[in-house]
């Protein structure tokens, strides 16, 4: 066990890539933790029953993967819409000495969820998750005028209809 | 701020925003904080599922742990009569997790985003010259990731004046 353990660190740092080195076991539990969690008083139990092993191999094999990094949180994801907030996906055109300064502006707001440096002259994606629309008018103007940017170098791309929403991977845990 | 958001569901939603607690009983343990019977919790969590409000419950995945290290929104330039259709062919990619129609912007006539992933960036090219081919729609950017700046669940309800 010690060794199989040390080799899984290995990997980890040089291919940053740990799908070889799960098990069948491994991606089973990830589809169950990802398709099908219950809503019960002691959820993983139901999973181990399931899957046919015990609730501490379900549960040492759980917090590998959570100490992996291969699962990042379990929780509930929300259609933030139909509680009533609004978002936007935006994009900012930054010259490379300001990036440092851009991520920290981006840093300082919680409405701002996810954010990238991307390929393209509009280099810093992001996208805000706020109480109203106003907010969000807000939060792009501040960015703006910090960054002395023209009306033209922001974008502000909001949802008109949603086609798909699956980050699950199920074809890339392939069991092996 | 949202006047639709009960107090109980205000209670919900802060528990919620945590995470699940890394424990075996995460609902009766959440149902505590929030000061509420974890029956009551449970039939709140089922209705919100049954609505839609909760879209999903589980684990979320670090994409470049499990062989996807390559990353790239496109966006595409549909004709509004086609968005649709387009749409719907390019949800069915099992390379895409994201699709969605957007509004557009003076000089950016870009209305459709979709998020694709793949093990290698060397191979977006290639899908994305298939998706274009596939939906007849040649007019396209491709905007490769090239870092994770901030990822963080959403704070629906500031508690830091609470």
């Amino acid at each position: 066990m010690k060794s199989k353990r040390k080799n899984w660190n290995v990997a980890a740092k040089y291919s940053k890539c740990l799908n070889n080195l799960m098990d069948k076991t491994d991606s089973q539990i990830l589809r169950e933790l990802q398709d099908n969690f219950p809503l019960c008083e002691r959820p993983y139990e139901i999973i181990a029953e399931k899957l046919h092993i015990s609730n501490e191999e379900l549960w040492k094999r759980i917090r590998r993967l959570i100490d992996d990094g291969v699962i990042r949180r379990i929780g509930a994801s929300l259609d933030s819409r139909q509680f009533g907030f609004c978002s936007t996906l935006a994009a900012i055109k930054v010259r490379p000495e300001q990036i440092g300064q851009a991520c920290e502006i981006i840093e300082k707001f919680s409405e701002i969820t996810h954010s990238y440096l991307r390929k393209d002259e509009f280099n810093i994606w992001f996208t805000i998750i706020a109480s109203d629309q106003k907010k969000i008018k807000d939060i792009l103007e501040h960015i703006r005028t910090s960054l002395s940017l023209e009306k033209s170098e922001i974008l502000n791309l909001p949802a008109k209809r949603l086609f798909k929403l699956d980050a699950r991977f199920h074809n890339y845990i392939a069991a092996p | 701020m949202n006047c639709q958001i009960s107090d109980i569901e205000r209670k919900v939603l802060v528990v919620l925003q945590e995470g699940f607690p890394a424990s075996r009983s995460p609902y009766s343990d959440m149902a505590k904080s929030a000061g509420l019977e974890t029956r009551r919790l449970l039939a709140i969590l089922e209705d919100w599922k049954r609505s839609g409000k909760i879209r999903r419950i589980g684990a979320i995945i670090n994409h470049l742990k499990i062989n996807l290290s390559g990353a790239a929104m496109v966006a595409w330039q549909v004709e509004p009569e086609r968005v649709e259709q387009v749409g719907n062919i390019l949800a069915q990619y099992s390379q895409v997790s994201h699709a969605y129609e957007r509004q557009t912007a003076e000089n950016w006539p870009y209305n459709v985003y979709t998020m694709i992933h793949v093990a290698d960036i060397e191979q977006i090219n290639e899908i994305v010259e298939q998706m274009s081919q596939r939906c007849g729609v040649s007019k396209f950017r491709i905007l490769a990731t090239e870092k994770e700046l901030k990822k963080v669940p959403p704070k629906y309800i500031n508690t830091d004046y609470q």
